[in-house]
């Protein structure tokens, strides 16, 4: 009777294994990786506000670069695999083709929300979906592949959710999408071939490494080369030499008044000249200028030094109401700078 | 308590022929290589079963000459998905068989027989 049950184990077993028979060939890892994490990397050195001023050239031109490069490597990918599936007299299973597909909606949707940020906004959170649609990816190939690269897919997806709610700058989470992609797949190909099989320690052991790799690189290098504490004594604005070259710093005392200028376009209004918010400073802030004009480098009090794409800093409008008040139209907003909590629930 | 014993089909009732049947329902279609692969035999053994299998039409071939070189890719017909269903259910009724049969009841008549 106990063969029996052997046998229906020997069966669960083939079963399993054919189920589990999609594989993500080195030539698939080094094509998506490194395309990947160069366009994640550099398309901000091609793609930019300075060559496309206009937001919707600007758009459209981003939209043309991610479908030319994403869709040839699509493309390459697919022949390449096929060649190498019929070099070693392989079939491509059924589950690989369907999840093939699978990944190009997923690169067909980053795509198409990096281009729509330019009409509906969050741009600050672009990086942190496509680590999220990265990670659902190679989670969809490891449900039909080895268990690795599942909890890998499932630790890319945590990183760019953790990311974002941790409050990591842009260019943060601008270099750990590259390195997800860039460091993440080929690394994740080369782990999973070590661990056929191992057992399950070995394995979590295996996560820990990629995780140490991809996430610690990037977040080190942002922290250690991003801001870095200007070396100058600060000065008062008023005794400041604005036109001194090299590094200056720029204390702002309490009080200070800084005018907040609105450049908003909008089809139904338009700014009256002199328009603008005149603020002033709760506490001093030191401003740091290289050649006489800012270089983004901020610190309030004696505080941290940060940087203003570091994260730290972002404006966020959390109401917006259109009224009649004594008999004036009157628009009121209410926004948040910096990282404070908002004031009040948004109506 | 009467149970009949179910009759196991002997052409699936093999270690190697099940693996096949097996391997090939999960993943839809192979090749002869990855048969030999996922199975660990040799090719004098697979083609072997594999020939037996295919004669009893539980296992169909083809000629897929989609890339320069052209394969022969085997996958399960409908009759092999029936057979493999069947045999699944009975090895299951087997265990069932073995749960309800209490181990003292094995050992009772041994320890009559004694006295």
């Amino acid at each position: 009777m106990s063969h029996a049950r052997l046998e229906l184990e020997s069966i669960q077993s083939m079963l399993y294994a054919g189920h589990r028979s999609v594989h993500l060939d080195r030539h698939s890892l080094l094509l998506m990786g490194g395309i990947g994490g160069l366009l994640a990397g550099f398309t901000e050195c091609v793609v930019n506000a300075q060559r496309f001023p206009n937001v919707t050239q600007h758009a459209v031109a981003l939209l043309v670069w991610l479908s030319v490069w994403l869709g040839g490597m699509c493309v390459a990918d697919h022949w390449l695999t096929r060649r190498a599936r019929a070099n070693r007299d392989e079939t491509l299973p059924f589950a690989q083709g369907q999840i093939t597909r699978a990944w190009w909606m997923l690169l067909a949707m980053g795509t198409l929300g990096s281009f729509a940020m330019f009409f509906y906004g969050g741009g600050a959170m672009i990086y942190a979906l496509w680590i999220v649609l990265l990670g659902l990816g190679i989670y969809l190939f490891g449900l039909f592949s080895r268990s690795l690269i599942e909890w890998i897919g499932v630790a890319t997806i945590l990183l760019g959710v953790t990311g974002l709610a941790a409050g990591l700058g842009y260019d943060a989470l601008h270099w750990l999408a590259a390195s997800c992609f860039a460091i993440g797949m080929p690394l994740a190909g080369w782990l999973d071939a070590r661990c056929i099989n191992a057992p399950w320690p070995r394995r979590a052991l295996a996560l820990v490494t990629w995780i140490a790799l991809v996430a610690g690189l990037p977040l080190g290098l942002a922290r250690q080369f991003l801001v870095v504490p200007p070396t100058a004594a600060p000065t008062l604005l008023a005794n400041a030499d604005m036109a001194a070259r090299g590094e200056r710093v720029v204390r702002l005392a309490a009080g200070t008044p800084v005018a907040f200028r609105l450049d908003l376009d909008g089809p139904v209004l338009q700014l009256l000249p002199n328009n603008g918010l005149t603020m002033s400073l709760s506490e001093p802030i030191d401003i740091v200028l290289r050649d006489g004009a800012p270089d983004g480098r901020y610190r309030a009090g004696d505080g941290e030094w940060h940087s203003i794409r570091d994260g730290s800093m972002d404006l966020r409008i959390d109401r917006l109401q259109a009224r009649i008040e004594q008999g004036e139209p009157i628009v009121r907003a209410h926004a948040v700078l910096g990282k404070q909590p908002p004031t009040g629930a948004a109506r | 308590m009467k149970s009949a014993l179910p009759q196991l089909d002997p052409l699936l009732h093999q270690p190697v022929r099940t693996r096949i049947v097996a391997f090939l329902s999960g993943r839809g279609e192979a090749t002869f290589n990855e048969l030999k692969r996922a199975l660990s035999i040799t090719d004098g053994n697979l083609g072997a079963h594999l020939g037996k299998l295919v004669e009893a039409e539980l296992v169909a071939s083809h000629e897929d000459a989609a890339n320069a070189r052209p394969q022969t890719v085997f996958a399960l017909t409908r009759r092999g998905r029936g057979a493999l269903a069947t045999y699944v259910a009975q090895l299951s009724s087997l265990v069932q068989l073995s749960a309800e049969v209490p181990a003292t009841s094995l050992r009772a008549p041994r320890k009559r027989a004694l006295r």
